[in-house]
């Protein structure tokens, strides 16, 4: 394992296993996103505002 | 929360960075030389300052008071700074939250992870019990969760929040909301398996759900006794986001809506009059502005409608009652209000959350969370004494040790409520008159007023231990 510092509890070997799978699928779909983001720039088209102020409201 | 000799807290031992103590009636968290490097990032990062904004951290001052003495260890070498945290006015557990209570704690906890990763830092757990309700928001209490995020690292709380959140709520909006209540079985959350086997099998139609939930049970299985060697920066930020965003979005799409329960729509079923309601929306009112507490619990207190009359005098107001709808509906009370001082609870009187955990001490009863300085138990005692069957005098004491001042409702057997309980079974209770009542909660309390409730038979008191 390569975590650095060790972490304090276990993470389950289980459960990195299907995170780590389960985000490289899902981590495709936020890189394309990115990239979308930038052509749309090309064209001209604002980027959505910074999900940091919409996301304020959470409770 | 019994403590050793230097003050500190039992449930705070698991975690090296640091841990809780007390000292002269105030909270402290000492901050260990391991963990001073991470905490300087939180400070520094802006992070700290971004969270306590948007009321997702609770906010702390750093002091300079001694860490904690233990004579045996090197404690006093391993100390970075002690700082003291807002003091959270009553500590409350997943298995006491309404649905909407869990998904907002689950929400808020991914906010943070999220914020977090933006300024180079990582959420190392998403327990539960991190998260308290303070000023009516979710937000973490744990100061010392945060840890500096190494690019191409798993997050190593995934397995936690799964359990922790995703499951139980899951089970809840899927099969039954009373499922909250494994966690009061499962104090590290409801294990993957069983919430598999538990989630209807529509759930696997489900992407988020057939993942973190149901493979990720499988996962759990084949490598439960496997340890896994994984290549550096096997997940990148990228991937990182998407797994959050991925929980983030399961998350918010579990609902749950209160249906016809038992008492979901209890106030329009009672046998009030308009009058007898405002009169003792008054007294409560009145009595609770005179008294001047500071911590009131409201036991049995429905939709909240009675605790926010007490919550008027400024009181910090718990209102408890066993049906997860009315909980639910005060919870989205106090969110459309934004009220601050108030904080609904699911808890069932006859059987109150007990101590759980390692010796009994990582989370404490209900009573240990007492005494409060007003307790109001409104409507209340017929189903205590009648429906459960407990005596008077065993009533009296029970209210006696939760607070100093006690406002209670009689009602009496003439009363149409008291008649429906009575309908079906013996009338086992001789003593059940107001009489017999006054006695019983004299020998406990002075009785300082009694106020026929206007246009109905009920009695409400005003009673101060003795």
């Amino acid at each position: 394992m390569h975590f650095s510092p060790l972490p304090y509890l276990d993470p389950g070997s289980g459960s990195l296993i299907i995170q780590i799978v389960v985000a490289a699928l899902l981590g495709i779909g936020v890189a394309v996103r990115a990239s979308w983001g930038s052509i749309k720039k090309l064209f001209g088209i604002k980027p959505k505002a910074d999900d940091d102020n919409t996301d304020d409201d959470t409770n | 929360m019994t403590t050793p000799t230097n003050g500190q807290l039992s449930a705070s031992f698991r975690d090296p960075s640091g841990f809780l103590f007390s000292r002269n009636g105030i909270l402290y968290r000492q901050v260990n030389r391991a963990y001073a490097e991470d905490y300087a990032r939180l400070m520094d990062s802006g992070l700290y300052e971004k969270l306590v904004k948007a009321n997702l951290l609770i906010p702390h001052v750093e002091t300079d008071q001694a860490p904690a003495e233990t004579a045996a260890s090197p404690q006093e070498e391993a100390a970075f700074k002690v700082i003291q945290p807002e003091c959270v006015s009553f500590i409350s557990y997943p298995y006491e939250w309404s649905f909407s209570q869990l998904k907002d704690a689950a929400l808020a906890t991914l906010s943070i992870h999220k914020r977090a990763l933006k300024l180079g830092m990582s959420l190392k757990d998403a327990s539960a019990y991190n998260i308290q309700f303070v000023r009516g928001r979710a937000m973490l209490i744990d100061t010392l969760s945060f840890e500096i995020y190494k690019e191409g690292e798993p997050w190593t709380a995934y397995r936690q929040f799964c359990q922790h959140f995703l499951a139980p709520l899951a089970l809840m909006s899927y099969r039954d909301v009373r499922l909250s209540q494994l966690l009061r079985v499962y104090i590290d959350g409801v294990p993957l398996d069983l919430a598999s086997e538990l989630l209807p099998f529509k759930t696997k139609m489900n992407f988020g759900l057939l993942t973190h939930v149901h493979i990720h049970a499988g996962t759990q299985k084949r490598y439960s006794d496997k340890a896994v060697e994984l290549r550096k920066g096997v997940m990148s930020l990228q991937a990182m986001i998407g797994l959050i965003e991925s929980l983030e979005s399961t998350v918010k799409k579990l609902t749950w809506t209160p249906a016809d329960t038992e008492w979901g729509a209890y106030y329009d079923a009672t046998n009030y009059s308009d009058s007898a309601f405002d009169h003792k929306k008054h007294l409560v009112r009145e009595w609770a502005a005179e008294k001047k507490p500071k911590l009131v619990w409201d036991l049995g207190g429905n939709t909240g409608v009675f605790s926010r009359e007490a919550a008027l005098s400024g009181a910090f107001t718990v209102s408890f009652d066993i049906d997860p709808a009315a909980v639910e509906q005060n919870y989205q009370v106090v969110k459309k209000n934004k009220e601050q001082n108030l904080l609904p609870l699911v808890l069932d009187l006859t059987n109150p959350s007990p101590a759980i955990g390692w010796d009994h001490a990582e989370r404490d009863s209900f009573g240990q969370r007492g005494p409060a300085d007003m307790a109001l138990a409104l409507a209340v005692i017929h189903h205590l004494a009648i429906s459960n069957n407990v005596p008077l005098p065993q009533l009296a004491r029970f209210f006696a040790a939760r607070a100093k001042w006690l406002v209670i409702e009689f009602v009496p057997k003439s009363d149409s409520q008291v008649k429906r309980l009575l309908s079906s079974r013996r009338d086992i209770f001789p003593t059940y008159t107001r009489e017999g009542f006054e006695a019983a909660f004299l020998q406990q309390f002075n009785i300082h007023k009694a106020e026929s409730v206007r246009d109905s038979e009920r009695v409400l008191y005003l009673m101060e231990t003795r």
